[in-house]
């Protein structure tokens, strides 16, 4: 049998748990959530299956394009699905990952009156998300992009009364689009200059790669779908959607806004990445901006006290590196992005459901009103602290391959790029640290009666926690495997002791310091905000970007509202009155025969159509001559 | 089957049937009166859905074409010496036909009218003469589309003036007076742009010389039939293009460049007044918020499209030479209108106004669709009439049962629906996201097909208009939001029986237009196929 053929079951299973739960989940209260389950369950097991037959020798690229979308003049947009070694393994992470929330959830929004639109909702994403992996081109790929989009939307808005739930999701649905204009208008311009209108991702390559697209429609295209990735993977400068994005149910934080829908953006770049690879301003361009997301958001991670918003920030920045790497553009640095993702997906789906297993046991978010709860949450704590030493990339964990893979490429291509990331690794050990000490180690801060979570809950953690480990080993010097497998050749040598001791450094040189100023002293109040007041509260306040972007883009553009809707009434809608009242004035007598009659209606009628046979007969007196 | 039964003609005056049954029951009996309309309107729309589906898609032109000679007069030939033709008659012609476009049109008003039918149990007052006004309307509305004769359409387009004046302002809300007597000044004003220009049309193209026995006198008629005008204006050759002085022609008016350019500009500002275009908009403003709801998911959802179905029809197809001339103009107005409509959408505080500009910011997208004049664009541009008919119609009618509820739409008087009405409000957020171009939805097939169109032609301006769709997205959520999320009122959480969910009359037209929506947004070629060679077919001179 062959899975790949079959593949398009895989987002057919949610798509069944969501239309079933939406027509028929007041019916069925109970089982409603293991139907969502076990859609999760066989297409993960179906992506497995598809991941398998893919690991064997000679395999080939699978394309099925037999729906016709559309038909506009000569050329037709098809829709279906491909399936590549690289879609291959993102539909086995938003797969699993999509699993393990789905049973994490069953714990965590038990007591909660919507549980089963919320399980919808998932089920819609996880369509979504897997039909964008899936799509073929670029249009199918937009369509899927925008609907994990309101799916995100829905869900952090999930809990709808709260003001700022509403106001995060409506953040999130605008900044996104933002972006994707962008795109939008980046698909435009590749149908027009692309041989033959074809947005196939196949077709893509080749026109990159055989110079039937003009070195400036790539440079153009490439950035504009850049602006669109940057949108959605919560790049610097539409960075700001993502953190606020944390009011939605912790579990949703861990599946969209860390493990799959941010990650598109990444994936969106390795997708079209034969474009960039043809423009080097295109890729300076992404490796600025991920560098600097970064470090950037490394830096405000520092001092936000919301577990949620330091794992958000701390997703901005992971991301961060991924385009960087994707920026450097070689076949090794898209590998090694690509790497990153995929290690990156499990540690902070680990982290989050790991907070989110926090939240629920103290109902609370602020790290400085907790503290001690190690020792009431073991299997919390440990697995968070397993997902700590992988996000700050300390051997042997799976973050630290991913990272070095990174790190090396850096090092060997771009060395300032190297430097800016091995900064950020710093910055990242050490708020990891900060977070962790002052959450799980010392006294409790307030008054609070932490338990452990209920199996469910506990079970994804344990899972995650495995993949945090054991996920780096497939691709690590002297083991090219991943790489191997992903471009189909080898992606050449990437190991580099220097660099391997330099991340080192920065991770345990990281950790360390969190422990001597967060983990080693009793915590009275917070050193660093105590000491260096200013430079804390410009990364507390997130740089002002927020304020910015309220002062310089929001208020402006209401203001401009306002003076035309004063203009549409006083100008536009006044000189039409003007001109009906010199119309009414003479027209008198007229208006008088306008008494609602139908009678006088028909005589206007009638004298319309004698005006028209007057017209048409009399007009030969006029024009003779 | 069909070719043998005068479908058209049946559609059209297919409301009759629900005018007799009005009119015989008596006008307290109000239930009865509802039933008969609401069967009318379904009668029409199974014709209406049996006719398109009958629609031959690989044939050009007009199909189903009915025509009967209705008066004739015979012209006086004062200046015998003027040209050839002996016998001079004006022929004006009952004549129907549809291809794509305005089949799919008189599909979309027969879906409309019988879902507004089912929004007007909301209607209190003399039931009996609403639903003869709104018969009235829909007889009217199927006939703008399906006219073939330039005098036969602009009968039926002022036989919706009529009953729509009435309709906003006898059942309107409490400035309903004034909005309809500023919608009659508008409309009129639009009508009588558009008659002098069919005149014109009529004067200078409209002949035709049938002689079959070249031993008779030759004979020349004119009449508003629009094939012919086609045929004159296409061809050359044809006595409307060329000076008769050169030829010695039997048509003593020939069409000048400046002529056409002419009647071009008029018939744009005749239906730029109906489609809304900036500045001639804000008639439509009061309509949306005085006329009653169900009356409104007619006005937004047809009677706006017919500005834009004159302008295709008349316009780009008679004159594809003056659309390309007028396409630069027409695109900036459309750009102006998207970002003009979308900015003051942004800022209002009720919520029907907020729809109201965001149809004039939608109907821009159509005119881009225009602009762009080739194949995609115009596909871009039918397709939005039809996605904003079907959006419009459903908000409207979300509207109607909420202010039956609530008795405003006022942002701040509403808040936390979506916790008494939680199928109305997840409703009235899929109609927002349909109308912000959420994929999947009709709104976005549309509004990619009409910038993708315009990109190949006017890039600029194409990358100006789709900034709108960021402020698309920042209104209707605003609106929305709004209206569904955060607390109820407290005025709201004492009485909670006032706010019950949807009833099943209520909730089926909801179910449908969203069906439809869906299913445009999933599988657009249901549309596209059908719209192919009507659409092509206009720009074939131009060689789009």
């Amino acid at each position: 049998m062959e899975f790949t053929h079959y593949a398009w079951l895989i987002p057919v299973f949610p798509l069944l748990a969501f239309l079933v739960l939406t027509a028929l989940g007041r019916q069925m209260k109970g089982i409603a959530t293991g139907f969502s389950i076990l859609a999760a369950a066989a297409a993960f097991i179906m992506a497995v299956l598809v991941f398998t037959e893919r690991l064997g020798e000679n395999v080939v690229d699978y394309t099925w394009d037999g729906f016709k979308w559309i038909g506009i003049g000569d050329f037709a947009i098809q829709m279906g699905y491909e399936v590549n070694n690289l879609n291959t393994l993102m539909l086995v992470i938003v797969t699993l990952v999509s699993l393990l929330v789905n049973v994490y959830s069953l714990g965590y929004m038990k007591d909660d009156e919507r549980i089963n639109t919320f399980f919808a909702y998932v089920s819609l994403f996880t369509f979504s998300m897997l039909g964008l992996v899936l799509s073929i081109n670029l249009v199918q790929f937009f369509i899927f992009w925008e609907l994990v989009g309101v799916c995100s939307f829905l869900l952090v808005g999930f809990w709808y009364t709260k003001p700022a739930a509403r106001a995060a999701a409506k953040k999130a649905f605008i900044v996104t689009r933002i972006g994707d204009v962008g795109l939008f208008i980046g698909m435009l311009l590749l149908f027009w200059n692309m041989p033959g209108n074809s947005l196939e991702f196949s077709a893509i390559h080749n026109a990159a790669h055989t110079g039937a697209l003009s070195a400036n429609v790539i440079t153009a295209a490439a950035i504009l779908v850049f602006i669109g990735a940057v949108g959605k993977s919560g790049q610097f400068p539409l960075h700001t959607w993502l953190p606020d994005a944390m009011e939605g149910p912790t579990p949703i934080s861990a599946l969209i806004h860390a493990a799959t829908m941010v990650a598109a953006g990444v994936y969106l770049v390795a997708r079209t990445f034969p474009l960039f690879e043809e423009s080097q301003a295109a890729l300076t361009t992404v490796a600025i901006v991920g560098g600097f997301t970064a470090i950037f958001a490394a830096t405000i991670a520092l001092a936000q006290n919301d577990i949620k918003r330091i794992l958000a920030y701390s997703t901005v920045s992971q991301l961060g590196y991924m385009m960087l790497a994707m920026g450097i553009g070689t076949m090794s640095s898209y590998t090694a992005g690509m790497f990153h993702l995929y290690t990156h997906a499990f540690f902070k789906a680990l982290l989050f459901l790991g907070a989110g297993s926090v939240i629920h046991a103290v109902n609370e978010q602020d790290i400085r009103k907790m503290g001690g709860l190690g020792s009431k949450m073991k299997i919390t704590m440990i697995t968070f602290a397993i997902g700590t030493l992988a996000l700050s990339g300390i051997v042997p964990f799976a973050g630290f391959w991913s990272k070095d893979a990174i790190l090396t490429e850096a090092y060997h291509n771009v060395p300032v790029l190297f430097w800016v990331a091995l900064v950020a690794a710093f910055f990242t050990a050490l708020y990891m640290a900060r977070l962790f000490f002052l959450v799980f180690t010392g006294k409790p801060r307030s008054d609070m009666h932490p338990h452990e979570s209920p199996a469910v809950m506990t079970l994804p953690l344990l899972v995650l926690a495995v993949l945090a480990i054991i996920a780096g080993f497939v691709y690590f010097p002297g083991n090219a495997w991943f790489g191997e497998w992903l471009l189909g050749e080898s992606p050449g040598e990437h190991a580099d002791m220097t660099v391997m001791i330099l991340s080192t450094v920065a991770g345990v040189g990281g950790l360390l310091i969190g422990w001597l100023l967060y983990g080693r002293r009793t915590f009275t109040e917070d050193w660093v905000e105590a000491r260096a007041l200013p430079a804390y509260q410009l990364l507390n306040r997130k740089y002002y970007i927020d304020e910015l972007y309220d002062n310089g883009v929001v208020k402006p553009l209401r203001g401009i509202g306002y003076l035309l809707d004063w203009f549409d009434r006083y100008i536009v809608d006044g000189a039409v009155k003007v001109l009906s009242g010199v119309m009414t004035g003479t027209g008198r007598i007229g208006l008088r025969m306008q008494n609602g009659q139908l009678q006088a209606y028909g005589l206007i009628g009638v004298v319309g159509l004698l005006i028209l046979i007057v017209a048409v007969v009399g007009r030969r007196y006029f024009h003779v001559g | 089957m069909l070719d043998n039964i005068p479908i058209l003609t049946l559609l059209t005056f297919s409301p009759l049937l629900g005018i007799i049954a009005v009119l015989l029951i008596p006008k307290e009996m109000g239930h009865w009166l509802k039933t008969a309309a609401i069967v009318s309107t379904l009668v029409s729309l199974v014709l209406a859905g049996w006719m398109f589906i009958g629609l031959d898609h690989d044939l050009e032109g007009m199909q189903y074409e009915e025509k009967a000679t209705w008066i004739e007069i015979a012209l006086n030939q004062e200046a015998p010496n003027l040209n050839a033709a002996e016998k001079l008659i004006y022929q004006f012609n009952y004549s129907l036909g549809a291809d794509g476009l305005s089949g799919a049109l008189a599909f979309l008003t027969a879906l409309i009218s019988s879902m507004a039918a089912f929004a007007s149990v909301h209607i209190k007052k003399r039931w009996k003469t609403f639903y003869l006004w709104f018969l009235i309307l829909q007889i009217g509305m199927f006939g703008v589309f399906l006219s073939r004769d330039l005098f036969l359409f602009f009968l039926f387009f002022e036989a919706t003036l009529i009953p729509m004046f009435f309709l906003i302002g006898i059942w309107g809300f409490s400035d309903r007076e004034k909005a309809a007597n500023k919608f009659l000044i508008y409309n009129g004003i639009g009508s009588a742009i558009m008659l002098i220009a069919f005149l014109m049309l009529i004067n200078t193209a409209g002949f035709s010389t049938p002689q079959e026995d070249p031993t008779q006198p030759l004979q020349l008629i004119y009449s508003g039939d629009v094939g012919t005008i086609y045929q004159n204006l296409q061809d050359p050759g044809s006595y409307a293009n060329v000076h008769h002085d050169r030829v010695g022609t039997a048509n003593p008016f020939y069409m000048g460049l400046a002529m056409k350019e002419w009647i071009f500009l008029m018939l744009l500002i005749a239906f730029g007044i109906k489609l809304p275009i900036f500045p001639f908009h804000t008639w439509m403003l009061k309509v949306h918020i005085e006329a009653p709801p169900s009356v409104v998911m007619i006005h937004s959802g047809i009677l706006l499209k017919m500005g834009a179905y004159g302008l295709l029809r008349f316009g780009v197809e008679l004159l594809p030479e003056q659309a390309q001339t007028f396409a630069l103009l027409i695109g900036i107005v459309g750009v102006v209108n998207i970002l003009y409509g979308a900015v003051l959408a942004l800022v209002q505080k009720e919520f029907r106004l907020i729809l109201a500009y965001s149809s004039i910011s939608h109907m821009g997208i159509v005119l881009l669709g225009i602009a762009a004049l080739n194949v995609t664009g115009l596909q871009g541009a039918a397709f939005q009439l039809v996605s904003h008919g079907l959006i419009s119609a459903l908000l409207f009618l979300i509207v109607g049962s909420i202010i039956e509820r609530t008795n405003t739409t006022e942002l701040n008087r509403l808040g936390g629906l979506a916790k008494a009405m939680p199928f109305m409000s997840g409703m009235l957020l899929v109609g927002g996201l349909a109308s912000l171009g959420l994929p999947g939805m009709s709104g976005f097939v549309s509004e990619f097909l009409a910038f993708l169109g315009l990109f190949e032609t006017m890039p600029v301006l194409a990358i100006v208009g789709a900034l709108g769709i960021i402020i698309t997205a920042v209104y209707v959520l605003r609106g929305v939001l709004a209206i569904t999320y955060g607390q109820l009122p407290e005025k709201f959480q004492e009485d909670g029986t006032v706010l019950r969910d949807a009833r099943l009359t209520e909730a089926i037209p909801m179910i449908v237009l969203t069906a439809f929506i869906v299913l445009l947004g999933i599988y657009p070629s249901v549309l596209s196929e059908p719209l192919h060679h009507a659409l092509s077919s206009m720009l074939a001179r131009i060689g789009g």
